[in-house]
This record gives C-alpha cells, sequence and structure tokens, in this order.
C-alpha cells in the first residue's frame, strides 16, 4: 500500500478525459492511495520546437507541484521522458540537480504497474485480440519495452499481436506533424499498414499522442482501428 | 531558398519516394543488425572508444599524422574554407587536364567537381552511383547508396539521354556499362582523386574502403593521387582503424567488410600524393561541448537507413550533401545560414538515428539543442509562432483551473486540423476527475481478423564450424571465393600475410601492395597459410604494423547502386580462389 501522485496530462485532460480516471482506477486495485497533482505540462511541445524558455516555465510548475510527493505516475511515456531527460537540463547548475532529483521521480503508468508488488495478486482478464503500438520515447528512452510486455502478459485471455516494424516511429513527433504533416502522414501510412495487417481493431499503446495521431489517420483511410490507451485496457481488465 | 517542407513535399507527391526506399532500407536495418550480431561482442563499443579518443585529440593527432605522412613522401594540406580547398586540389593538379573522381562527401562539401570542371578540367565521377547521380544533376541522395532514390528505368533513361545503347534495364547491364566507361578512362587520365575513411596517425597510412574497385584504379594511378578528407576523419592507430571497420560496412551496407580495404602505405614509385584535409567549420564544432562528438561519424549512413522522414523523402530534400539525421545535425553546424537552419525540425525524434549510429553520437539530442539555437538566431520561428508559445506558457501559469490550459493545448493540437475533435469536459478543480468517458466498443477486441502479418522467418542461429580455417572458409565461400585443389588456369598467384575468419577476407601487403596487376588478372589465387587466419578484423593490428601497404579482400569487386541488387564483378577478377599452403592433410 503506497501513496502516491498521479500527473494527467495536458493533452490527455484534454482529449481523453477519462484517462486519468481509469489510471486511478488500476492504481488503487493495486492498493494505492493517488493523489491527482496540479500538474498540467510538462513543456515538451515547447521544448521540442526550440522555446526553452517557454517550455521552463511551464515545466518549472510541473516539478512544484510534484516537489512533495515520492513518485510521480505519468500516463504518458513521451511525457516521463520529457521529465526524467529533458526538463532538468533547462535549469543552470546548480538549480538543475534540484530539478533533476524531482524529475527522477516520475515514472511512466507500465513501468510502474509492472513492478508493483500488488501485481502478481491482481485479477486482470479480458478476452480478445489487440495490436501493441509501444511508442519511440517508451521504447528508446524509457526503455520499458519489457515492463509493458510483461505486465500485457498478465492479462489473462488477452492476445497482444506485434505489428512489423514495431520498432518503426507513428509519424506523430508532436508540433513535427503540424510542422511537417505531408511526412507526418507518409510515415504514419506505413504504420497503420502494419497495424492493420495484424487483423487486430484495437491499438494499444503507452501513448497517447500516437494513438490520437494514428485514429484520426485511420479514420481518415477507412481502417477500422480503435486506439486504447493503457489505463483504460487495465481498468476493463479489472472487470 | 526553399523550405524543406516544400522540398519534402515535392518528393513525396511527385515522387513517391517511400516506394523505392521503405522496403529497402527496412531490409538494410535489418541485415546491418544480424551482420553486427555476426562481429565481436565489443564492435560497437571498441569503434566508439577510437573515434571518441580520435576527436578528444584531434590535433596532437593531426601533427603526428603530418610528420608521419612527410616521412612517407606523401604531402599534408590543410584548407580552412571549401574555397581555399578548392584552390589547394587546383594548385595538385598542375596541368592536369583529365581527373578520374571516387566517391567524397568532403568533394561534395566544398563542390570540388563543379568547380574543377569549371576550371575546363575533365572530371569523371568513377563511383557507379556517383555517375549516375553526376548525369541527373542534382547529386547523391544518399552517401553510400548515392543512386538509391532512382529506380532502373530512371536510370536506364538517364543513361540513354547520355548516349548509352541499352537494350535492357538490368542492374548488370546498366552497372557493366557504367563500369567500362570508368574502366576506359582511367587508362588513359592525369591525376585520380578519392576521399579517404581514417587517416591513421600513428603511421601516416590512408584507409579507404569502397566495393568496386575505381578507388583500387585510383589509388595506384601512375602519377598523382590526391585525397581530399574532413578534418575528423582521423584515428589514433591502427587498432582504432580495424576499431572503425568493424562497424563501417556491417552499418553502411550489412556487409562484413567492403571488397576493398585499402590501407595505404609508400606511394608507387613515380607517384606523388598528397592529402587535403579541409576544416569548413569542424573546428568550430570541435569547440562546442553540445556538438563535438558529431565529429566521431564514419559516414556509414545507417542513422538515414533507419530514420522514417529519410525514407519518406529521400535525401534530395535535405538540399545538403549530407542528409538525413546526421545531415540535419551537421549541415546547420557546417553552414550556419538561414539555408540548413529547418533540417533539424525534419524528425520526428523518434531517436532510431542515435539508435543505430554505431559510434554512439546522440543525434536526437543534437536535433533538439540544434532547433533551440534555431529559434535563439530568429533562424527559426516565425512571429506569430513566438507569440503562441508565449501565449501558451502564459495559459499554464493561469489559476489552477486546467480548463484554459488544457483549451490552449487542445486548440492548438486542433490547429494540425487532423486531430479528432473532443468535448472538453469541464472541471470544477484540477483535483476532480471526471468519469470515465464513453465506453470503447469491446465487441471491437473479438472482431479480430486473422494476423496476416508477413514475418520475415527467422532463420535458425547459425551453427558455425569449430576450427578457425572452417570458419574462414565458410564466409569466403559466401562471398564467392573458391578453395579448389590446384589453382585456376591463367592465375596471377598471391600469398596473403593473414585471413579472417570472420569476415572471409585475405589480407595482402607489399611496398606497396600490386594493386594494377590485382585487377588486371582474370583470376587470383591467393596462399594462405591456416596459422595466420585470425577471428576479427581487430587481429590484424600486429600484421598491419609489420607491414607498409596494405590491402584487405573481403569477396570479388561488386556494387549495389542499382536497387540495392547485388552485381558481383566489376573492377578486377571475379574469380578468386584460395589455396591452402600448407595444404591440410
Amino acid at each position: 500500500m503506497a501513496s502516491v501522485a498521479l500527473f494527467d496530462p495536458c493533452y490527455l485532460q484534454a482529449l481523453r478525459p477519462g484517462d486519468a480516471a481509469d489510471a486511478r482506477r488500476v492504481l488503487e486495485a493495486l492498493g494505492d492511495t493517488v493523489t491527482l497533482i496540479d500538474g498540467r505540462c510538462c513543456g515538451q511541445p515547447a521544448f521540442n520546437s526550440g522555446f526553452r524558455a517557454e517550455a521552463r516555465a511551464v515545466g518549472r510548475q510541473l516539478l512544484r507541484a510534484a516537489r512533495a510527493h515520492a513518485a510521480i505516475v505519468t500516463t504518458s511515456g513521451s511525457c516521463t521522458a520529457m521529465v526524467r531527460h529533458y526538463l532538468p537540463g533547462l535549469w543552470q547548475p546548480p538549480r538543475d540537480r534540484a530539478a533533476a532529483a524531482i524529475a527522477a521521480r516520475f515514472v511512466d503508468f507500465a513501468t510502474y504497474v509492472a513492478r508493483h508488488p500488488a501485481l502478481a495478486s491482481l485479477p486482470l482478464r479480458l478476452p480478445g485480440v489487440v495490436v501493441l503500438h509501444e511508442s519511440c520515447h517508451s521504447r528508446r528512452e524509457l526503455r520499458a519495452s519489457a515492463a509493458l510486455e510483461a505486465l500485457l502478459g498478465r492479462i489473462e485471455g488477452l492476445e497482444v499481436r506485434q505489428p512489423a516494424f514495431a520498432e518503426e516511429c507513428c509519424g506523430f513527433g508532436g508540433t513535427f506533424a503540424v510542422k511537417q504533416p505531408e511526412v507526418s502522414v507518409e510515415i504514419m501510412r506505413a504504420k497503420l499498414e502494419s497495424l492493420a495487417e495484424t487483423g487486430a481493431r484495437i491499438v494499444v499503446s503507452p501513448d497517447y499522442s500516437c494513438l490520437a495521431h494514428l485514429q484520426s489517420g485511420a479514420a481518415g483511410l477507412g481502417i477500422q482501428l480503435e486506439a486504447w490507451t493503457l489505463p483504460e485496457l487495465l481498468a476493463r481488465a479489472l472487470g | 531558398m526553399t523550405a524543406f517542407r516544400d522540398r519534402a513535399r515535392r518528393e513525396i507527391t511527385a515522387e513517391h519516394r517511400s516506394a523505392t526506399l521503405l522496403p529497402i532500407m527496412r531490409k538494410l536495418v535489418d541485415d546491418s543488425r544480424a551482420m553486427l550480431a555476426r562481429g565481436p561482442a565489443d564492435a560497437r563499443a571498441s569503434a566508439e572508444r577510437a573515434r571518441a579518443d580520435a576527436v578528444d585529440r584531434l590535433e596532437p593527432l593531426h601533427r603526428q599524422l603530418r610528420e608521419q605522412l612527410a616521412l612517407r613522401g606523401i604531402g599534408y594540406h590543410r584548407a580552412a574554407t571549401p574555397a581555399e580547398a578548392v584552390q589547394i586540389v587546383r594548385d595538385l593538379l598542375g596541368n592536369a587536364r583529365r581527373v578520374a573522381k571516387s566517391k567524397s562527401m568532403v568533394a561534395e562539401e566544398i563542390g570540388l567537381t563543379h568547380a574543377l570542371r569549371q576550371d575546363g578540367i575533365d572530371v569523371l565521377e568513377t563511383d557507379i552511383g556517383e555517375y549516375v547521380v553526376d548525369l541527373e544533376g542534382r547529386g547523391p541522395s544518399h552517401i553510400t547508396a548515392p543512386a538509391i532514390h532512382l529506380n532502373r528505368t530512371r536510370i536506364r533513361e538517364i543513361l540513354q539521354r547520355a548516349g548509352a545503347p541499352l537494350q535492357s534495364d538490368d542492374p548488370v547491364v546498366l552497372s557493366q556499362h557504367i563500369r567500362d566507361v570508368v574502366a576506359r578512362y582511367f587508362d588513359d587520365c592525369d591525376a585520380a582523386i578519392t576521399g579517404a575513411n581514417q587517416l591513421i596517425a600513428s603511421s601516416g597510412r590512408i584507409l579507404i574502403v569502397e566495393n568496386e574497385g575505381n578507388v583500387a584504379l585510383g589509388v595506384s594511378h601512375p602519377r598523382k593521387h590526391i585525397v581530399v578528407t574532413g578534418l575528423e576523419k582521423i584515428v589514433a592507430d591502427e587498432a582504432g582503424a580495424l576499431a572503425v571497420l568493424q562497424v563501417l560496412a556491417p552499418s553502411a551496407t550489412a556487409q562484413p567488410l567492403t571488397a576493398f580495404t585499402h590501407i595505404l602505405g609508400t606511394p608507387p614509385a613515380g607517384q606523388e600524393r598528397h592529402v587535403v584535409v579541409v576544416d569548413n567549420g569542424r573546428s568550430r564544432v570541435l569547440a562546442d561541448p553540445r556538438y563535438r562528438e558529431v565529429l566521431r561519424c564514419i559516414r556509414c549512413g545507417a542513422c538515414m537507413n533507419a530514420c522514417p522522414v529519410y525514407r519518406s523523402v529521400s535525401g534530395l530534400a535535405y538540399d545538403s550533401p549530407y542528409m538525413g539525421p546526421i545531415g540535419a545535425v551537421v549541415s546547420p553546424l557546417l553552414w550556419p545560414g538561414r539555408r540548413h537552419a529547418d533540417l533539424p525540425f525534419a524528425s520526428t525524434l523518434c531517436g532510431a538515428c542515435t539508435e543505430a549510429c554505431p559510434v554512439g553520437i546522440p543525434l536526437h539530442r543534437m536535433l533538439l539543442d540544434l532547433r533551440a539555437d534555431a529559434v535563439e538566431r530568429r533562424q527559426a520561428g516565425s512571429s506569430a509562432e513566438r507569440a503562441a508559445w508565449r501565449a501558451w506558457a502564459a495559459a499554464f501559469r493561469l489559476p489552477p483551473t486546467a480548463r484554459a490550459a488544457a483549451a490552449a493545448a487542445r486548440l492548438s493540437l486542433r490547429a494540425a486540423g487532423r486531430l479528432p475533435a473532443s468535448i472538453l469536459t469541464a472541471r470544477s478543480g484540477p483535483r476532480a476527475l471526471p468519469e470515465p468517458g464513453a465506453p470503447h466498443e469491446p465487441a471491437l477486441l473479438q472482431a479480430a481478423a486473422p494476423d496476416r502479418t508477413n514475418r520475415s522467418v527467422i532463420a535458425p542461429a547459425e551453427v558455425l564450424p569449430p576450427s578457425a580455417l572452417d570458419r574462414f572458409r565458410l564466409r569466403a565461400e559466401q562471398l564467392g571465393v573458391t578453395f579448389p585443389a590446384s589453382a585456376p588456369p591463367r592465375a596471377l598467384h598471391l600469398t596473403a600475410a593473414a585471413a579472417v575468419a570472420g569476415t572471409g577476407s585475405v589480407l595482402l601487403t607489399g611496398s606497396p601492395v600490386e594493386r594494377r596487376a590485382l585487377l588486371a588478372a582474370p583470376a587470383v589465387a591467393f596462399a594462405v597459410d591456416p596459422a595466420t587466419i585470425v577471428e576479427h578484423p581487430a587481429a590484424l593490428a600486429p600484421y598491419l604494423r609489420a607491414c607498409d601497404d596494405a590491402l584487405i579482400l573481403t569477396g570479388p569487386s561488386r556494387t549495389a547502386d542499382v536497387e540495392k541488387v547485388i552485381v558481383r564483378g566489376i573492377h578486377g577478377p571475379q574469380d578468386y580462389a584460395v589455396l591452402l599452403e600448407p595444404p591440410i592433410a
């Protein structure tokens, strides 16, 4: 029984308002006490666009909100990677160390749940088929692939299909999709083809940003594909 | 000046580059990974160490190199700018009118071919891919496969427009046609220009890798050989050079080693040899701790092979001799003006480049730093975008209701015009959670169709023979080398100084190695003493230290410049035979 903070990132608040409630359900089922922090945003959109002062101003509020918590579970892989790997570097020494101390307590939802001691006794059951799109940030920045695989493997009855070229990007890239829409769509097309070939109708990912991108693309291309976040999948598997 | 976005859009809509590039690059990335796995377990770590060490001691190593080259009678010239480099080459060429040039990215960088042609010098690109893109007129689209953006039909059209009577677009026919043009040119030219992969400081030797044999013809030019290379292409010693070799060809083209690895010692009698070292901003990069690691680059192209953006738009969209992730990093560093300032934004930041880089360059992190630089220098970010980010940051500073911030985020995301609209749920406070949204369609969980993914069959792990000799034989035979009981008729007999089991290679040494005799022979028989077979290229270091000029041969000459289809037998014999001496009982 642990006390954890939950960070519901800005774009999930806006585009997937139920996701945090599902995340809380899963964490509470594991026996944790959950506090939602007033985090809002990690600063990544501005940071990736080269606007570091703006990213720092926004990221500072998240670190302040997180300061009092020992573990901050974050429901988006790319936000977790932003906080852990890049946010502290926006301050000069010695303030960067203070920022890094807080940033290191952020953990992505998949890793946190996969490592949770109560997971072994948690009944998870969801018969059906999904295809996994692990985001690039989860795979390469957080190295969460093994945790993710272990976690999905715990869901009884669920067949998790792997697309061909699983390690390839979906083409979203945050503001990249806005600044280079033609290239972004070209990359997405290849990803959607691989996902569709698996025959699954539901794509699951630790990053809703990839999912939003893929879902809108699938609609445009007439591919039947519904996007579920990891908390949504697990909450449903709780029954 | 055009923007990356406009060029990219053109390559996508008018040329549909991914149709050609995506399948090729997917296979290449898989094959490269497998080839690296075949090598020594510490190959990447050793290569990274060798390159990091060279970057740390760049200037002292150049001083040592200069002394060592002088001992061999080789000229060392340093050029600060492209113009200076071109002038040095011009002076070194003297009254040469016909020049055979092989592939060199630095020559592209300084515009060498164009500049020499303006002087009235006849310059022939002798690499098959370079020959094609030179005729096409748009420049190389990949650093190791210059014509990869063109399919066989287009290549045939380009050659036909130049007057070649081609009956077919078979890659063999196309490659051999260019081979013949190049071979005739080499019979009568005044000088040769090549690039270099590494300059070896401790011994003043020059390492150049190639597959076709045009470099072998160039470096053995009877009168003049000029090497044009970048300041960072230096390595401390033979061990370092071999460490780089172990990752270079596997990462670039999924080969164990290229067909030819030249480790040039003393030049042939009568040949004048010069090395032109081009700085062009590299010293500035060296002085910047955020970017100096990029000087480790060995120009293998693994980052672009893995890059989803590169695969969609080809190298031509980058408007730079350096394309893909490495191009997006080095172009704005070498040319800090506006022209390349938008290249760092041509990335999804997926990190595939950083993962693929065999010498540990954190490419995607450098792209992030370069974006910030561009914004700071006002080379990126319109005033509207600047105002938008200020407003965005201000929105998140509003009192603790997520509403304004979420609305700002939502609006900016919807501005992309492609993300689904969603209903913004009003919240009473940041700590109150809305109930989960409308349930998804659970029926879709059951509605799956059979998995139609075409999975490449994973080959069972290779069982390697226990003896080094048998492993050498296996690898050499895979490259088309034969192991007959006696030498083929009319074969040139050569004695290998050593052989490499892991790559199927033989090492020839000499003062110098007689490259032209080798290329002119109808067949070659290599006498290999099984006692000299080493496991990996790294173990050749003592053999290299003990010799002057060296050539590692790894299968007969070949090219894959047309659609990555391997065509064997370009310059030089196709018939390589190994005779074991003493013969095994």
